[in-house]
């Protein structure tokens, strides 16, 4: 059973809503102004963080194993990963485009998911809770931009249809990727911050 | 919520963040920058993208056409995906604003309005047209090398709905929004 703060709207049976804001008594299960349910947390969210969190890690091995695209053409057929890609463009020297799809393909999703596996541990026992709840808001606002090198797919895959002269096809990675941008965001939106604040208010208990 | 002057804004005392901002006319701001979101997202889907020339041919592709090609080579799923994210979206949140916004202004609500503040609050995480925008701009530095390029008229119009999309939603004042809404449903 948690322990609110004595201070916090919780301890008095408030909660707010979370579709539209509304400060309201818990007690009236509906909010009176949208009709959402209404929590004083998200319900189970750090077990849904977690099984989604999971869900990522496994997407990820395909993501990052399998092509993302297969490019043909007369000279022949080639199929390049994620960092196959960012090497190629490494190699021909487009050092920015190379570092862009590096941190939004490799860097940003390894880092989100160390930062939610960190936020899910930090429910237990929290001593930084500010600190924490700025790397929840980090996270949340950084994930979207992994979605890059799949709209580079699509792009590519649309325009680049020169009949026997070259065309491009998605390959499996590219869902396999975008699969694990929208888990890991669905991963944030299901932690509720307010579970770090309770976790440092928890009184520790000696052994 | 008390009434905020110029530069004032109220912040969480336990973690700092910035719970609501002064924000002058705000739901009139939002509204007008709603309609030329609206104009720009009409410009950018009915008027060629990109353009592509070599060896003597050339392709021609339309905004949606990023969508029907991965359908069309074999990955549905990823086309659902893409459609949701620069089309779908953006969708939700223009029609939301409008439906909710314009009445609103003349003090009047139509029906459901509550709920379609909610769609297009849900909405807003799975909207990433700025997003889409990058990769196009690395797919033109890959396709640079071996082809000529030309940005169509809907490259800028995708442009303009960034910028009017992203600062019609940030002009909401969300407190005042569902405050005015509240009122005039009782």
């Amino acid at each position: 059973m948690t322990v609110f703060h004595s201070e916090s709207a919780a301890a008095r049976g408030l909660a707010i809503c979370h579709g539209c804001d509304k400060l309201q008594p818990v007690a009236s299960i509906h909010c009176g102004r949208c009709g959402a349910t209404l929590h004083l947390r998200k319900p189970h969210s750090v077990q849904r963080t977690w099984a989604l969190t999971v869900t990522a890690i496994f997407l990820y091995l395909p993501a990052n194993l399998l092509p993302m695209m297969r490019t043909s053409g007369f000279g022949g057929g080639e199929e390049k990963t994620i960092l196959g890609g960012v090497v190629l463009f490494w190699e021909h020297r487009a050092y920015p485009v190379a570092i862009i799809i590096f941190t939004a393909s490799v860097v940003i999703p390894i880092l989100k998911l160390i930062a939610i596996v960190t936020l899910c541990l930090s429910t237990r026992s929290c001593s930084q809770p500010r600190a924490m709840t700025r790397l929840y808001r980090l996270t949340e606002l950084i994930g979207r931009w992994s979605m890059v090198d799949v709209f580079v797919v699509a792009v590519l895959v649309a325009v680049v249809q020169l009949g026997s002269l070259m065309s491009i096809e998605p390959g499996p990675a590219a869902v396999a990727f975008a699969g694990v941008v929208v888990v890991t965001m669905l991963a944030a939106m299901s932690f509720d911050p307010r579970l770090l604040w309770d976790a440092a208010n928890r009184p520790t208990i000696q052994p | 919520m008390p009434g905020l002057a110029v530069g004032q804004s109220v912040i969480c005392p336990h973690c700092a963040a910035r719970l609501q901002t002064f924000r002058p006319n705000s739901l009139h701001r939002s509204a007008a920058l709603a309609v030329s979101a609206a104009s720009f997202f009409f410009v950018a889907n009915f008027f060629p993208f990109i353009e592509l020339k070599a060896g003597g041919q050339s392709t021609r592709i339309i905004l949606a056409q990023s969508v029907s090609a991965l359908q069309a080579h074999g990955s549905p799923w990823l086309a659902l995906a893409v459609a949701v994210f620069i089309l779908g979206a953006p969708t939700i949140s223009i029609c939301g604003i409008l439906y909710v916004l314009l009445p609103l202004l003349r003090g009047r609500t139509l029906p459901g309005a509550i709920h379609v503040c909610r769609w297009v609050y849900g909405s807003d995480p799975w909207n990433m047209i700025e997003v889409f925008l990058l990769g196009v701009l690395v797919s033109l530095m890959k396709l640079g090398d071996i082809a000529t390029v030309t940005l169509g008229i809907s490259f800028w119009g995708f442009t303009g709905l960034i910028i009017c999309l992203t600062a019609s939603l940030a002009a909401i004042d969300r407190h005042e929004l569902w405050h005015r809404l509240e009122t005039l449903r009782s």
